[in-house]
């Protein structure tokens, strides 16, 4: 019995650490589809006015991006742009540029 | 007296505010047409007519919502090489730019003279004999250049390069800046040391790639890809879409001789006609050129005058082509009645239309010999009535082998007598587009998918037929090179936007696929 409940509680404990772990697949995929037509992969255009991404701190990068969700950091377009993205998504994202190499 | 003076100084004063207006009104015309033009019109072409991107005037855009069309302009559309302008224009910009291109008309083809271009000449390396004799980096062969047109994110700018790798280390070796987005890179079969890279504004530089430097270059036009090299390496011809026509250059870019596109379509109707593919062959001294709006494929011979045989009724709007049986038959793809018809050069005369799949785009072509049959392999950009086929003939009897199944369009076919799969990039604007199909030369099937990410296109094997170089496109922002038996992945090149990658193993093969030692 005392088995069953450890298995129990174990398994508990990979789920929940699965589900609140940021996937970097699903990152990938959804930069792909909302951020790297201006920031790029890796490196954003030699002419672009945007930041690349690539690299930069996990931790700045969800802060940024829940700012301009908020709209407490103005951009028109990028308030437009965070507007759509959930906290799982921005999780995501940030995971999946700051493990980029430049 | 006096009075008669004051008025007439009254006259001229109102005279001058008025000529200040007038002039008012034509600068801001000119100012938005001036943006269209620095930022637009390489790809949505120099008339309003539409090149690589959708027509941009008054009848293309009726009824369509500005407020839409200036969200597309800052956003850039996703699945195109529609980049975001967001930044890069004011927003006073784009709304006008909205109003401007809603309120213009196509416009006529803006003149471009043998004038024009002979003053566009730019010569940046005066005296050839001052370039180094041998190459100033590393590299075994010549032939293992691998040339990549980076068109930059803009299509224009510090990212628009002609980008040189050694196919052997996957390093870069060169970089030639090309001001607008680099579209074609061939190179010249009798000199290893020239390549010529034309730009989707028509320029046509001409590079040494022994110190990876530009020579010259030549403003053919406004707006085409065309460009072919003869097999002395003495003659170039570029053909434009804006203006129509085609010039035959020397090789120190300077035009010889002009030729206005213009010929009776198979309709009967004369038209003026966009320059398709331009083809040098080892085969002789001439190049052929494809008149698109006119059906007809014309033979240039290159001496004393130049003189043409037009080969009349081809197809319906002919574009690319491929060569075969030592440069003497040409397979040219004809868009509109899905067809790929065989030309013979030496009677000038055409030997069979072949069917194809939807929308015809040979891009360059492939053929391979397999079981003593010479197959040639023809991309189809189309997926019209489920006809999405990689289409496959017998070069020798000239007859359809078979049509295989693909999961998308498709543009263009990589195919090399080293390598036991023939590549074709899925160009169906969704997830597909992420992948490349390879088919077995023997079984003629799909046996695998390669998901390179980005838009993957332009598929290209080393001159050893070692590696597989493929553009991970716009989206991808590099270069994904393969193995090409384990098709496993080896190196990423780092650039912006990659497009066209050209193999100058080319010049030996004659056509991807074939082997280099027969010339087939």
């Amino acid at each position: 019995m005392t088995k069953l409940i450890m298995v129990l509680l174990l398994m508990a404990v990979v789920m929940s650490t699965a589900a609140q772990a940021a996937s970097i697949y699903a990152g990938k995929a959804k930069a792909a589809e909302v951020c790297s037509q201006c920031h790029g992969v890796r490196a954003t255009s030699s002419d672009a006015p945007f930041p690349p991404l690539a690299g930069r701190d996990e931790e700045y990068l969800k802060m940024a991006l829940k700012q301009y969700r908020d709209k407490t950091r103005i951009s028109d377009i990028m308030n437009n742009i965070a507007g759509s993205l959930t906290d799982r998504d921005i999780n995501n994202i940030a995971n999946y540029y700051s493990r980029l190499s430049k | 007296m006096k009075k008669i003076i004051i008025k007439l100084n009254q006259t001229i004063l109102v005279g001058v505010a008025g000529l200040f207006l007038l002039a008012g009104n034509v600068q801001a015309k000119s100012d938005i047409q001036k943006v269209y033009e620095n930022n637009c019109a390489s790809c949505h072409g120099s008339d309003h007519g539409g090149y690589l991107a959708p027509a941009l005037n008054s009848e293309t855009l009726k009824g369509r919502s500005p407020t839409a069309l200036r969200t597309l302009i800052m956003t850039g559309s996703f699945e195109t090489l529609m980049p975001p302008f967001y930044g890069r224009l004011k927003d006073a910009e784009i709304r006008e730019m909205v109003k401007h291109l809603q309120s213009t008309a196509k416009q006529d083809n803006p003149p471009w003279t043998i004038k024009d271009m002979k003053a566009s000449l730019k010569v940046y390396i005066k005296d050839e004999s001052t370039l180094p004799s041998k190459p100033t980096y590393q590299i075994d062969s010549m032939d293992d250049l691998i040339g990549v047109a980076a068109r930059g994110k803009y299509g224009r700018g510090k990212g628009s390069k002609a980008i040189f790798i050694n196919s052997k280390t996957h390093k870069i070796v060169g970089e030639i800046e090309t001001g607008t987005a680099a579209h074609i890179i061939d190179f010249d079969p009798a000199n290893e040391r020239w390549a010529y890279v034309k730009t989707d504004t028509a320029e046509v530089f001409k590079v040494d790639l022994y110190s990876m430097k530009a020579v010259r270059s030549i403003k053919t036009g406004f707006n085409g890809p065309a460009l072919g090299v003869s097999r002395d390496g003495k003659y170039l011809m570029a053909g434009s879409f804006v203006p129509h026509n085609a010039i035959i250059l020397n090789s120190d870019l300077e035009p010889l001789k002009l030729l206005e596109l213009e010929g009776v379509d198979p309709d009967g109707k004369k038209v003026s006609s966009d320059s398709g593919m331009i083809i040098g062959t080892p085969f002789a001294d001439i190049f052929a050129i494809a008149l698109e709006n006119a059906g007809q494929v014309w033979v240039v011979d290159l001496k004393e005058g130049f003189p043409i045989t037009k080969i009349k009724n081809v197809g319906r709007h002919l574009h690319d082509a491929f060569l075969t049986h030592k440069g003497q038959k040409l397979m040219i793809a004809s868009y509109d009645d899905s067809v790929v018809i065989a030309i013979d050069l030496k009677t000038r005369k055409i030997i069979k239309k072949l069917k194809a799949g939807c929308v015809p785009h040979v891009g360059g072509g492939a053929a391979v010999k397999v079981n003593g049959r010479t197959l040639g392999f023809g991309t189809n950009f189309g997926t019209c009535d489920n006809n999405t086929v990689v289409s496959v003939w017998d070069l020798d009897k000239m007859e359809v082998v078979k049509q295989i199944p693909v999961s998308g369009g498709t543009e263009s076919p990589a195919a090399h007598a080293n390598a036991p799969y023939v590549a074709v990039d899925i160009i169906t604007k969704d997830r597909r587009a992420r992948t490349i199909q390879l088919i077995d030369k023997k079984t003629l099937e799909v046996v695998k998918t390669l998901d390179v990410g980005g838009h993957a296109y332009f598929p290209e094997y080393s001159a050893d037929g070692k590696f597989l170089y493929v553009s991970a496109g716009y989206a991808g922002d590099e270069v994904v090179v393969y193995d090409s038996h384990s098709l496993k992945k080896v190196a990423s090149v780092q650039m912006e936007s990659p497009a066209g990658i050209f193999s100058r193993g080319r010049v030996k093969y004659m056509t991807r696929g074939l082997s280099p030692d027969e010339m087939e």
